[in-house]
Parts: structure tokens; C-alpha cells; sequence
């Protein structure tokens, strides 16, 4: 799978890159045959930073996501497959925290997480996790309940399928693409976050290469030194172009009965798989 | 995108009919500037805003500052000193914005308010200072001990005079219409802005601008692009980066200047390794501040070589010397650490002032080049404080002003290296350096307090209190706008002589 | 499910308050587990370069009322607030309640704004791409939508300054209260919603073009723009409702970097300032504020689907 090779890739993303190595003299400069990306405010080499870089962020942000994610859907099919009186005032109290923790801003609980567990590259992760469980709940919650509704699950049930079986086959397949289109987008927001919690001493500390904090630190530079805004961005859209490589539809989803001439330009123009 | 036109149309009639309240379009002599640092606390005297207000160019102290930072006369003509006790003249015919007239009641009320604030200003705090009417136009100011600048300590914009109608409400004194300046407040826009209309009123040189519209705009990069863009046509505080092609437009007329502050590299001197003046001064002999300074900062601060600057008479000018890390090895082997004992050390810094973090990896980078491992770890300066002030650290990267309020460097220099004193971070502990500065508490003549200042700096850099690495430079833009007056010292009116151009 | 909707609307506006006091503790909670000396960062805050003075700080306290038992200063804040009274903040002095909503005004402007803006591009363009794989919209939504996923705003804010407001000189480049200085943060903000909202829909109608109910739909030889419409669309929207409760209500507290690269005076910035300076009066009404509002969208954007999605009825 595509997470596989993300995590090869954190592995790949090798600490012998001379990331840390500074050149004052040759600071800003734009990218050249010596530095194939430029170097940054430090003179630093901005392709050793992006490659040193990888293991940080797509790890650490891989692993604040995967666990907002598992949290998020946990609590969203709970809440959204219970059905009953008690379980939906239980529902309700849940989604009321998701609306609590949704709308605390993030500087808040970065600084709470930072004062209760001290600064450090965990307390980063588990700051990302606090703030990321909550619209995978909110979103895998009402993505349930719609597919709860739809008949082959109500056949399932009639059957006498179990829940976690139903959950599995019928309703996780359902919701997975919207929720896969989350996780990406939410990576890249997640990458974005910890540059802001580096600055609250949470997570990676400098001159420890980090794509989130090259962005940060890049930006009083973007306009005479765009390189340095251009090289982390592009890096985190290839990652999370990497992530979203959803399995695509073969053919033209529309029912066959809709079939028009112009479906032999459509299965030209398939999509790259 | 054609999907999108329709939409933005509609939101924006909709925006235009619940909108209102933005400045009106530029009339005759309208000045819209950008400053980057809003009031901090509505505009109360018992907090930075009071330096703002005299910045603004709308409120007044007793006592003016020429250029060099003397005190000359405002809204007292002159003064005289007799042991604890001060008798200040008030001007004859001064008049609020409101049409109050100046006397020493009006003076008496807005001191004694200030000075019973539960934090007074640092310019008049801790003396004892007590203020009564003695005549009509005579204000006497009496401290515990002689004070030898209290006249200084008026000219700090946080004991400003407003009319005695913005007291006694009950609420925080107003600046709107109550105060002296040639500039006079007619609006507030909370922390965003305020408009200022020209005194006619004023006894002095008048506010060259009918109007002045001000912004509060706390990135350097906004306030900026708001220049270029001409949405303001002054503004301070610009980006490192952008200083160059400012410099080249032709149509902006760019300023720098020093400023009266100082990025320090705090050691701490209470525990080891720091508490050897040899390792102290090998930090110091590994740091190469000219690189520093015009390279890693883009020549956007001066390297610095004590703890003053060119932004005042007794500040240095000279550049420091270049790195010897040769010279820091040796030092560093001689106090026990080698390549067999490295020596490994915590670097703090913080990063609302974002040339620090910049800072504190290039010093990190330049100390490894000595032998010297360093952890950096940027975080909340309000964490970092009860840390630093206690004892508990290696090395503290911090950004400093010498001058407080007003332009006198005692209070700094107790405050941050007497033993004891209540920001002694690196834990100096001197009974020379002490009883130097103690004499600053008799000493008038400004050239001799010069003279105790140099000698202060000195004794700093010859015992290695911390490494004093750069001064940072102040900048300002015009654009459509012309008079701009740099100000070293940062206490002196900035808008009244700023005029549209042509 | 049978519940009618009127009767759901009520019952959950019911629960706003109930909910909100029982946050109320977690919100005047908070702020105090921040640790560090309330009164030491109050000082700071209003004059930058004070050494620390105890005795000047324990004035202030008695002045705050920080000195009194923690309950008793949470009783008196309730009681405060369930006047109306959310305190005056320690830093201005000025009441807070004003402040805040005046600002929360102005960033639930900004919010709504940038929903509309990103459902007008995102929702046409993800059903565009589903229906036609590989073509032209799937492949932006795909490529123009990583990008604007990925650069942050606070590139893309002044980028478009750049453009549009000095070298073209359209548009102001900051500022608040009028149509034309909302263009830029509105657009700033949009971007990521927008991209997000197109590939929740692409991803979602997928599934309802397989879906039994359009191929009936088709058989009956409606037409593609009206299956599409009728049949497809409401099915498609579960996802981007559910997102945009928490987008806005993240929003309204948290566009931060929107709101300081175009000085608009929002929430968001309000909020980190006061976080900054350890305001506890503007943060707790601050959070009560983005709160009471995040649980009210929540209900809106849920009565949303179920009028739209015939599966939530």
C-alpha cells in the first residue's frame, strides 16, 4: 500500500544529508549547479534541508493523522451506527465535544499541551492528535449515519449480519473515499500546525530540518528567496499527492444504460492509475 | 473561475450595505501611516502606551527631549532641583484639545493618577515620587532620595498630562480631545487605528498634515505591502529582506537608523560552565558578530560590540573583533573541556522577534566550529522567564532595550546586571560594577553619567557578562509623504511633521 | 429518524446552553492550566520591557481579583456571564463582551464568505470531476487543488497582495469594512476549503452515480443535468456538510494568519493576542463565543442534510 511506502520513504529519508551544514557568505542564494534548490537564510542547502526533512514530517505528521484518524472514526461509526434513546443522547454529548475541540483555537491547546507535558517531539504529536480526532469524528459520524440508511445495509441487518461485519464490509467501503480525501488534506494541515507548535517549543527544534518550519521560517524571505517557500510546499504536495492516489474508476461511473458515443474518448483519457 | 464572479459580486453589494467606518478616500493634507505596534492597553499611561501617544505626536509630558536626547522644555519651561525636591514652571497659555486650560491642579491629577496605578511606569516607579500643586502654575515633585534625572524621568510619555476632564470618570483617562499635542485624537478604532486631526490650537510649530490616519499593522510584511500598494504612504518597522529594493524604488524615500536596543546573548554565571569567566570568553572569542550582524542578518542590525549602541552619545561605535576560535579552543581547554570532555550547552531563545531563532542557529553553527555542542530550544518567552530569572539555564538569546521610558541607561543597568537586580539574568555579582553604578544615583552632569556609561559597557565586556551581539537597525518608508525624522531613541514625536508630498 | 426537524431544532437549542455551562467550567478552566504567573505576563503585555516587580504584580492581582479562591473568582465570573457580563480584560480594562463580538462579527463574516466562495467553486467541480474521469476538472481538482492545499496562507496571502494590489493595483492590500478589502482574505481563505470540499464531493459522487437510485433515475430518461442535480448532488454533500461545520467554526477562532496578513480585525487574532498575554477574561469569552457558535452551525449544517439527503429523513 501507498502508507507502506510513505514509511519507506521516512526510513529513506536518511539523516546523512548535510541538512545542518551552514554557509553564511553564500546565504539566499538561488538555486544553481552547487545547490540544485538554493540555499536558505543560513546558506544552507535547501534540497539537503527538504530530503533531511522527510523523516520529521511525514513521519511525525504521518503518525498525528493515522492517530487522529483511528480515534476520529472509532468515535464517529460508534456514534453513528448506535441507535436508540441512550445511544443517541450519547451521540449527541460526544458531537458536543466535537464542537468543543473543533472550535478551540489551536494556539490554546498547543500552549496547554506545551505547559501540562513540557516541550518535545511526542507533546507535538499528541497536540496534532487532541486537535485532529475531532472532524474525522464529525465527518465519519454523519458518513455512517447516511450509509446506515441505505438499503443493502438495512438487507444486511434483516439478514442478521453482526454490527462490527456490517461496519466492515458495507459501511467502511462506503465512506472511505470522502474519508481518504480528508486524511490528505488534513496531512497537509497537520505539517502546517507543527511549524506553528515548533514555535511554542513544541516538536522538532531547529536547525533540525522540518518542512512545516522551513515554511514558516521561509516566508520573511518569499519574496527575494521564493525557493525557500516553493521547495517544503512542493514537497508536501508530492507526499500528499502519494497519499491521495486513490484507486480510480476504470470506466465512466454512469450507468450503462447512459452509454454515449463519447465513451470511446473516456477510456482514452483514463485516468493514471 | 466564472463560477466564482457572481458570487464575489453579490458578497460584496452585501459587504457594502453592512460595511461602513473605513477611512474616508485621501483629502488635502491627509497623512495615512502604518505603525507596527498597536496600544497595548487602550491607551492607559501605566503601560507602553503612553511612549505611543507622545510618538503619535497627541499627548505631552512636562518635559520635551531634544534630538540627543536632553531634556528641554514642554510643558513645563523650566525647572529647578533642591535636595529631594524639584519645582517645575508650567508654560503659560497652553490648552487642551478640549479647551481645558494647563495649571498645576490639571498636572497634579494626571500624575497622581499614573502614580497610583497598581504597576506605575518604570520612568517614575520606585522613587517615591509624590506630586502637589505649589502655585497656580507651580508643580513641586518631591522623591525619597535626590533624584538626580527626574526631569528625564518626565519626559517619559507615561506621565503625559491630559485634561482634567479625562480623569474622575471612573474609567481609563481618554486621549480623545484631553490632551496637548499638535496632533489632536479624534477617533479610536480599538487596537486597529485612530484618526488624528491637526491641533490649531498648538503654541508651537504646527502638525504639518490636516489629517493623519493611523494603522496599527503588526506585520512588517503588510505594512510593507501597504506602502507599495499606497494604501499608507508611511511606514516603520519593514521587512530585513525588503530593505534593498526600497532603498532602489525611486519613488519611496527609505530611512534606517539605529536603535537604543541590543541582542544579547545571556550566559548564566551561577552554575557551571558559565560561572568560568574562561568559557564565557570563549563563547565570546568563537562568535564572529561582524558575520553575524551584515550577513546573517543582512546588514539589517550593527554588530555590537558592549552593551551600547550608536543610538546614543556614549554607545559604541566600533565594530568587535572578528572570531578567534583558536584563541576560544584555548580558553575552553584551559577551563577542563577538550575534545575528550566537549563541552554541550542549551540555547534558548523565543520567537516574537523573528530575527532571534535565525540568530540563535548561526551562533550555534559558529560556537560547533570551537567545540561547543548546542541544543537550541525556541519556545514561549513567558515559560523562559521564572526559568532564566532563577538560575536554570545555559545560554539565553534575548532582545534588550537599554533605554526605558525615558533616555537615561541607570535603570537598565540596575535592573539587569547589580547584584540582585530584578532582571539579573546572567547573575552578575560585582561590588565594583555595584558601586560604579550606584554613583549614578548623585551624578547630574549628563557628560560624567556618559563617562560611568562607557565604564559600565566596559566592565561588562572585560568580565564577559553575557555576549552583546548586535544592535538592531530601525527602518521607515515614505511614499507620497515627505519630513520623516529618524529617531534613534524612539521617545520623540514621529506624525506632526510628516506632510503629503508635492 | 422519524424525529420532524422542527422538533430536532429545538430540542438541540435547548441543549446550546446546557452544554455551554457545562464548557463553562472547561473554558474558565483552561486558560489557567496554562501555567506560568497571570499577573507577571498581564504586565508584560502592557509594557514590554518591565522587570519583574512582585509587589507591583500582587497590586494588580488584588486588582484582578486573582487573588481570590478559585471558585469564588469561577462563581463570579458565571454569574457575570449569565448577566451578559463577561468582565472587563486585563489588559484594556474595557469590557470584553463588545470587543469580542464585534470581532466575532467580523470573522464569521469572513468564515461565511469563504464557505460560500469555496462550495460555489468546490461543489461544481467536484461533481464536474466524478462525472468525467481524467478530464479536464478532475485533473485540477487533483493538481490545482494539492497546491492549494499545500502552500499555507500566509504565502498565498501576499502572493495575491503582490498581484493584485501593487502591481495591479485593483485591490486594497489590507483592511476590513468594505467590499473591496474582503476580496483578498476571502479568496486567501477559500483556497483550502474550496480544494477540500471538491474532492470530498468528487470522492462521494462516485459512489452516487453507481448508485440504484440514479440508474432508475436514468432508465426513466431524465436528463444527465437533472439526474445530476436531483439524484446525485444531495447524495454527494454528507462529507462537505459535515466539514463545514468545523471549518467554520475553526474559522471564526482560528484564521489567525489571515487576519494578520490583511489586518482585519477578527477573532482569531483577538484570541492569540489575549492567549499571549494571558487576558483571561477576553479568552474565556472569546471560547464561550466560538463555542456557542460551533454547536449552533453544527445544528444548522445538520438540519442542511437532512433536508438535502433523502437517506438522513
Amino acid at each position: 500500500m501507498r502508507v507502506v511506502g510513505l514509511f519507506a520513504l521516512v526510513v529513506l529519508g536518511v539523516p546523512a544529508w548535510p541538512a545542518e551544514a551552514t554557509d553564511f557568505a553564500n546565504r539566499l542564494d538561488p538555486p544553481s549547479g552547487r545547490h540544485l534548490l538554493g540555499t536558505d537564510q543560513l546558506g544552507r542547502d535547501v534540497l539537503a534541508r527538504v530530503l533531511g526533512g522527510i523523516r520529521w514530517t511525514v513521519g511525525l505528521g504521518l503518525v498525528a493523522v493515522v492517530a487522529s484518524l483511528v480515534v476520529g472514526l472509532v468515535v464517529g461509526l460508534g456514534t453513528g451506527w448506535l441507535d436508540g434513546t441512550r445511544a443517541r443522547v450519547v451521540a449527541t454529548l460526544v458531537q458536543s465535544v466535537v464542537d468543543l475541540v473543533v472550535a478551540l483555537p489551536a494556539l490554546l491547546v498547543g500552549l496547554l499541551v506545551a505547559a501540562v507535558l513540557g516541550p518535545g517531539v511526542v507533546p507535538a504529536v499528541i497536540a496534532l492528535a487532541v486537535m485532529g480526532w475531532a472532524p474525522f469524528a464529525r465527518l465519519a459520524h454523519r458518513l455512517t449515519v447516511a450509509a446506515r440508511a441505505e438499503d443493502w445495509v438495512l438487507a444486511a441487518r434483516s439478514l442478521g449480519a453482526g454490527p462490527v461485519w456490517i461496519l466492515r464490509v458495507h459501511v467502511l467501503p462506503a465512506i472511505a473515499g470522502p474519508v481518504r480525501e480528508a486524511f490528505t488534506a488534513r496531512f497537509v494541515g497537520a505539517v502546517l500546525t507543527l511549524a506553528g507548535l515548533s514555535f511554542l517549543g513544541l516538536g522538532v527544534q531547529p536547525p533540525t530540518p522540518e518542512w512545516g518550519a522551513m515554511l514558516a521560517e521561509g516566508r520573511t524571505y518569499a519574496f527575494v528567496a521564493p525557493w525557500l517557500v516553493v521547495a517544503p510546499a512542493a514537497a508536501v504536495v508530492l507526499v500528499s499527492g502519494l497519499m491521495s492516489s486513490a484507486r480510480r474508476p476504470r470506466r465512466r461511473p454512469w450507468p450503462a444504460a447512459w452509454a454515449r458515443p463519447r465513451r470511446s474518448r473516456g477510456s482514452s483519457t483514463r485516468s493514471r492509475g | 473561475m466564472r463560477a466564482l464572479a457572481p458570487v464575489v459580486l453579490v458578497l460584496a453589494l452585501l459587504l457594502s450595505a453592512c460595511g461602513g467606518g473605513a477611512p474616508s478616500a485621501d483629502g488635502d493634507g491627509t497623512v495615512a501611516v502604518a505603525l507596527q505596534f498597536p496600544p497595548r492597553a487602550g491607551y492607559a499611561f501605566d503601560a507602553d502606551d503612553g511612549g505611543l501617544l507622545t510618538k503619535l505626536g497627541v499627548a505631552e509630558p512636562l518635559v520635551a527631549l531634544d534630538p540627543q536626547g536632553n531634556a528641554v522644555p514642554g510643558l513645563a519651561t523650566s525647572w529647578t532641583q533642591d535636595g529631594t525636591s524639584w519645582r517645575f514652571t508650567l508654560r503659560d497659555g497652553v490648552t487642551f484639545h478640549d479647551g481645558a486650560r494647563l495649571d498645576a491642579n490639571a498636572v497634579v491629577t494626571a500624575l497622581t493618577h499614573v502614580l497610583g496605578r497598581p504597576a506605575p511606569p518604570r520612568a517614575i516607579t520606585d522613587i517615591g515620587l509624590q506630586v502637589a500643586a505649589e502655585g497656580p502654575m507651580t508643580v513641586r515633585a518631591t522623591t525619597t532620595v535626590p533624584d538626580p534625572v527626574l526631569p528625564l524621568r518626565l519626559s517619559s510619555g507615561a506621565t503625559s498630562i491630559l485634561s482634567p476632564a479625562a480623569y474622575g470618570t471612573g474609567q481609563q483617562p481618554s486621549p480623545v480631545n484631553t490632551a496637548t499635542g499638535p496632533l489632536r485624537m479624534t477617533e479610536i478604532r480599538g487596537s486597529e487605528g485612530a484618526t488624528l486631526m491637526r491641533f490649531d490650537g498648538y503654541r508651537g510649530e504646527r502638525a504639518r498634515a490636516a489629517r493623519v490616519d493611523v494603522r496599527y499593522v503588526i506585520d512588517p510584511q503588510t505594512r510593507e505591502l501597504a506602502l507599495r500598494a499606497g494604501d499608507v504612504g508611511f511606514a516603520e518597522g519593514l521587512p530585513e529582506t525588503s530593505r534593498a529594493g526600497l532603498a532602489a524604488d525611486p519613488s519611496v524615500t527609505f530611512s534606517e537608523f539605529p536603535s537604543a536596543r541590543t541582542i544579547l546573548l545571556q550566559l548564566n554565571q551561577s552554575a557551571p560552565p558559565f560561572a568560568d569567566v574562561r568559557v564565557r570568553k570563549a563563547v565570546t572569542a568563537a562568535l564572529d558578530r561582524n558575520v553575524l550582524a551584515n550577513q546573517v542578518l543582512g546588514g539589517s542590525a550593527l554588530p555590537a560590540s558592549d552593551l551600547f549602541g550608536p543610538a546614543v552619545p556614549y554607545g559604541s561605535t566600533q565594530a568587535p573583533p572578528p572570531a578567534d576560535v583558536p584563541g576560544a579552543q584555548a580558553l575552553l581547554a584551559q577551563a577542563g573541556h577538550g575534545p575528550q570532555n566537549p563541552l554541550r550547552v542549551r540555547l534558548w531563545t523565543f520567537p516574537n522577534r523573528p530575527e532571534l531563532p535565525v540568530l540563535a542557529q548561526a551562533i550555534a553553527s559558529q560556537l560547533q566550529a570551537a567545540g561547543v555542542a548546542t541544543d537550541i530550544t525556541i519556545g514561549e518567552y513567558d515559560a523562559q522567564e521564572p526559568e532564566v530569572l532563577a538560575g536554570r539555564y545555559d545560554m539565553f538569546l534575548n532582545s534588550r532595550s537599554y533605554l526605558s521610558d525615558y533616555p537615561d541607561a541607570a535603570s537598565t543597568l540596575t535592573s539587569d546586571y547589580t547584584s540582585g537586580g530584578s532582571y539579573a539574568i546572567d547573575g552578575y555579582r560585582s561590588p565594583a560594577f555595584d558601586a560604579l553604578v550606584g554613583q549614578l544615583g548623585t551624578v547630574t552632569d549628563t557628560a560624567a553619567r556618559a563617562r560611568i556609561y562607557r565604564q559600565a559597557a566596559g566592565m561588562l565586556v572585560t568580565d564577559a557578562v553575557g555576549v552583546p551581539i548586535v544592535h538592531p537597525r530601525n527602518t521607515a518608508a515614505e511614499k507620497g509623504v515627505t519630513g520623516f525624522v529618524p529617531d534613534p531613541l524612539d521617545l520623540r514625536p514621529v506624525l506632526p511633521v510628516l506632510a503629503p508630498a508635492g | 429518524m422519524t424525529l420532524p426537524v422542527a422538533a430536532l431544532a429545538l430540542r438541540r437549542l435547548l441543549l446550546v446552553p446546557l452544554v455551554l455551562l457545562a464548557a463553562s467550567a472547561v473554558v474558565f478552566g483552561l486558560p489557567r492550566l496554562l501555567g506560568g504567573n497571570v499577573t507577571r505576563s498581564v504586565i508584560r503585555s502592557r509594557s514590554l520591557a518591565s522587570a519583574p516587580d512582585p509587589a507591583a504584580e500582587a497590586r494588580l492581582a488584588a486588582e484582578l481579583g486573582l487573588d481570590r479562591p478559585l471558585r469564588d473568582q469561577y462563581l463570579a465570573w458565571l454569574a457575570g456571564a449569565l448577566r451578559g457580563d463577561l468582565g472587563r480584560s486585563f489588559t484594556t480594562r474595557a469590557p470584553v463582551a463588545p470587543q469580542v463580538l464585534g470581532a466575532a462579527g467580523v470573522s464569521a463574516t469572513l468564515a461565511v464568505l469563504a464557505l460560500a466562495v469555496a462550495l460555489a467553486v468546490g461543489l461544481p467541480a467536484g461533481v464536474s470531476a466524478a462525472d468525467r474521469p481524467g478530464r479536464v476538472a478532475d485533473r485540477a481538482v487533483d493538481r490545482v487543488g494539492s497546491v492549494a492545499l499545500a502552500v499555507p496562507e500566509f504565502v498565498i496571502g501576499p502572493a495575491l497582495v503582490l498581484v493584485l494590489a501593487v502591481w495591479a493595483g485593483w485591490l486594497p492590500a489590507l483592511g476590513w469594512g468594505t467590499a473591496d478589502r474582503a476580496v483578498l482574505p476571502v479568496l486567501t481563505l477559500a483556497l483550502f476549503p474550496a480544494a477540500l470540499a471538491a474532492r470530498l464531493v468528487r470522492a462521494e459522487t462516485r459512489v452516487a452515480l453507481a448508485h440504484p437510485s440514479t440508474v432508475t433515475a436514468v432508465a426513466k430518461g431524465l436528463s444527465r443535468r437533472r439526474v445530476l442535480a436531483v439524484h446525485v448532488l444531495p447524495r454527494s454533500l454528507t462529507a462537505v456538510l459535515a466539514e463545514a461545520g468545523p471549518f467554520l467554526a475553526g474559522t471564526l477562532g482560528g484564521a489567525v494568519v489571515v487576519e494578520v496578513v490583511f489586518d482585519v480585525p477578527g477573532l482569531g487574532r483577538t484570541l492569540a493576542e489575549a492567549i499571549g498575554s494571558r487576558d483571561l477574561p477576553t479568552i474565556q469569552a472569546g471560547v464561550v463565543v466560538v463555542l456557542g457558535v460551533a454547536m449552533l452551525l453544527t445544528l444548522a449544517a445538520e438540519l442542511a442534510s437532512r433536508a438535502l439527503d433523502p437517506r438522513l429523513r
